[in-house]
């Protein structure tokens, strides 16, 4: 936990699926579901699997990863590759993510080894149920707690949170941080640069209804902010965290009432020849540019540039309530 | 608590008499499972203790080893004197008087108050200081499920089947002012009667949060936390032993800027939390006793809870 302001608090992980990995595991070992030295299988972009290799090498257990070129460097790979992790990765041209096609290699394996776990970290409901313990910890180091803002990618740690404060905190503001053209709030899935939010399927694991702002942060001001936290607050985190960063600090300075609370996903070692290197940031074209101090407000939802923020109020509704909202007025009407 | 009247433990002429007392409380403040260091899940509660009423015991000693109680249906008091003895290694009985004001079967902790004076009791007859835990050891020795009076106004999250401390809050509750109000017509509830409730795996994660938010209350002294996790497990306890008319005391709490509503998880007792030190508590209070009584809630009692010599 770091104190960024007097309002403003940040929870920074160096690997936070470590938390929803570990229980997943846990529940599927007491139920019997898992049991030492079966295969689990799982897609991932990187930091679930991450948190699976270390565990499945520690508690003794195989472990096939799908994940997409895009998605993964060498040298995630070969630190995957180390914990004893088997990887399957597909080509992904279109720089998606390639989700659908994870998918299908996925159930290939599961069919030619029907005696394997997938945690489904997307739509497995403990996902979510883990980040009672960052609530626990949130609590226990500031109390009452008025705005979370997270990153969404799968959905688990924003509305797990998000889901255990609000028991306790009705009031409280929950912000969501997706990227430009991510499908998880209603944009058409398109080439994202800034990974590790966002998503090209919709999870299980989204609560829509427990969101009430939604923000579109471009790769730019992600990684600028990075570059900032590190510069200003000494904090080492990857560009997701930054992108919750800006937000929260935003939302912090928009409500000095009322007490934020940041979550940081992932530190930013994975990044050090890229988002913190000089060189790298240069090679982009039109870096650097102009980087907003605050969101463009939306009445309409569509994608912006990877220079952009946008924000729309979402107001806690379903996405069929804001895609189609003719269903909405269904609902209304009996 | 406990004062002998004569200190030899041997040797000295008999008999030796002991009094001890116990407080009693107004249900919990939160109640459920609860990991203890080892990950392990126990049965747990945060007790609201009440020091305006009390069991007394009176405990004297005799030179045979016969054990009797007056009234003679204190029979958990009656066990827990004789566990006591055997902790102490003695041989020899003696005769037990209670005497208690405590209304039994709402969630008052009638019983418990009892067997830890009775404890407390016979432990200053033979001149011997028992520490909070092991009274409580003792305590769920003589009932099965105890609560955490014997630990008087100092907060704990107590397993109160085991009689262990699962976590210790390390200081008082905040200074409250208690609303307190039965349910109408509802029958006093045996407590070792219900069965255990079971929690899913969803509640067990929720009462994770709130025991966090119990521990920041106490350690920065806030009601407004501490009244947030005492609504949150009333809320939890419908589906286990549902209280007719929460969610109405719920609205009445939020409407009169109180902190929280508890109720007693195993008992018929509710009540609403004022912040001690907040703005015209006395009219507050009025208004809050007057809607609760109009929604059919009786028994509407006033109780302070720490109010560290303040007046009101």
């Amino acid at each position: 936990m770091a104190a960024l302001s007097p309002n403003l608090i940040a929870a920074a992980f160096p690997l936070m699926k470590l938390m929803p990995a570990r229980y997943i595991l846990d529940r599927a070992a007491a139920d019997g579901a898992l049991k030492t030295g079966m295969r689990i299988v799982e897609t991932t972009s990187g930091t679930f699997g991450m948190a699976l290799a270390l565990l499945a090498a520690a508690r003794g257990y195989r472990l096939t990863l799908v994940s997409a070129s895009s998605l993964i460097d060498v040298k995630y790979r070969a630190r995957l590759d180390g914990l004893g992790a088997q990887l399957i990765i597909t080509e992904d041209h279109d720089s998606n993510g390639d989700q659908l096609e994870r998918l299908r290699r996925l159930e290939n394996i599961r069919r030619e080894e029907p005696d394997c776990f997938w945690p489904r970290q997307y739509d497995n409901p403990g996902n979510a149920l883990a980040y009672a313990r960052l609530a626990e910890q949130l609590l226990r180091t500031v109390g009452e707690i008025d705005c979370l803002v997270g990153c969404v990618g799968s959905g688990g740690s924003l509305c797990g949170t998000g889901m255990f404060l609000r028991g306790v905190f009705p009031h409280l503001v929950v912000i969501a941080v997706d990227t430009h053209h991510s499908v998880l709030f209603g944009q058409p899935s398109g080439k994202r640069l800034l990974r590790g939010l966002g998503n090209s399927i919709l999870p299980g694991n989204l609560r829509h209804d427990l969101v009430d702002e939604v923000h579109w942060v471009g790769a730019y001001p992600a990684f600028n902010e990075a570059r900032r936290l590190l510069r200003e607050h000494g904090i080492f985190q990857g560009p997701t965290s930054a992108a919750a960063a800006l937000v929260g600090r935003w939302a912090a300075s928009a409500r000095p009432g009322a007490r934020v609370a940041i979550i940081m996903p992932d530190e930013g070692h994975r990044y050090a020849e890229t988002v913190f290197d000089d060189a790298w940031l240069a090679s982009l074209p039109g870096w650097p540019c102009l980087f907003p101090s605050e969101p463009r407000e939306l009445t309409t939802i569509e994608p912006a540039s990877e220079t952009d923020w946008t924000r729309f109020m979402w107001a806690r509704r379903s996405l069929d309530q804001i895609v189609h909202p003719e269903f909405k007025n269904e609902g209304l009407s009996d | 608590m406990a004062a002998a009247s004569k200190s030899p433990r041997h040797g000295e002429p008999l008999p030796s008499i002991g009094v001890g007392t116990a407080i009693c409380h107004h249900g919990e403040l939160l109640q459920g499972v609860f990991e203890d260091r080892n990950g392990q899940l126990h049965r747990g509660l945060v007790t609201l203790p009440l020091a305006k009423l009390a069991s007394k015991a009176t405990f004297t000693c005799t030179a045979t080893t016969a054990l009797t109680v007056h009234p003679d249906d204190k029979t958990k008091a009656v066990l827990a004197a004789r566990k006591t003895l055997d902790h102490l290694d003695i041989a020899e009985g003696g005769i037990l008087h209670i005497d208690s004001d405590i209304p039994i079967g709402h969630g008052y902790g009638s019983s418990t108050a009892d067997v830890v004076a009775a404890i407390r009791a016979v432990a200053a007859a033979h001149t011997v200081q028992l520490l909070p835990s092991r009274i409580s050891q003792l305590a769920v020795a003589a009932e099965q499920a105890s609560d955490a009076i014997a630990f008087d106004g100092h907060a704990v999250l107590f397993a109160q089947r085991e009689g262990i401390v699962l976590e210790d809050f390390g200081g008082s509750l905040p200074p409250l002012l208690l609303v307190g109000f039965k349910s109408s017509g509802g029958p006093p509830i045996d407590t070792l009667n219900l069965p255990p409730a079971r929690y899913d795996s969803v509640e067990i994660q929720q009462f994770r949060v709130l025991r966090a938010l119990v521990a920041y209350a106490i350690r920065y002294q806030d009601p407004n936390c501490l009244g947030r996790a005492a609504t949150a497990s009333a809320l939890l306890s419908q589906r286990h032993l549902p209280k007719r008319g929460l969610e109405r005391v719920i609205e009445i709490a939020e409407g009169a800027g109180a902190c929280g509503v508890q109720v007693a998880h195993s008992g018929s007792l509710l009540g609403i939390l004022f912040d001690r030190a907040g703005k015209n508590l006395r009219r507050r209070a009025d208004n809050v006793a007057a809607s609760v009584e109009r929604s059919g809630f009786c028994d509407v009692e006033f109780h302070q809870i720490n109010d560290d010599g303040a007046k009101w």
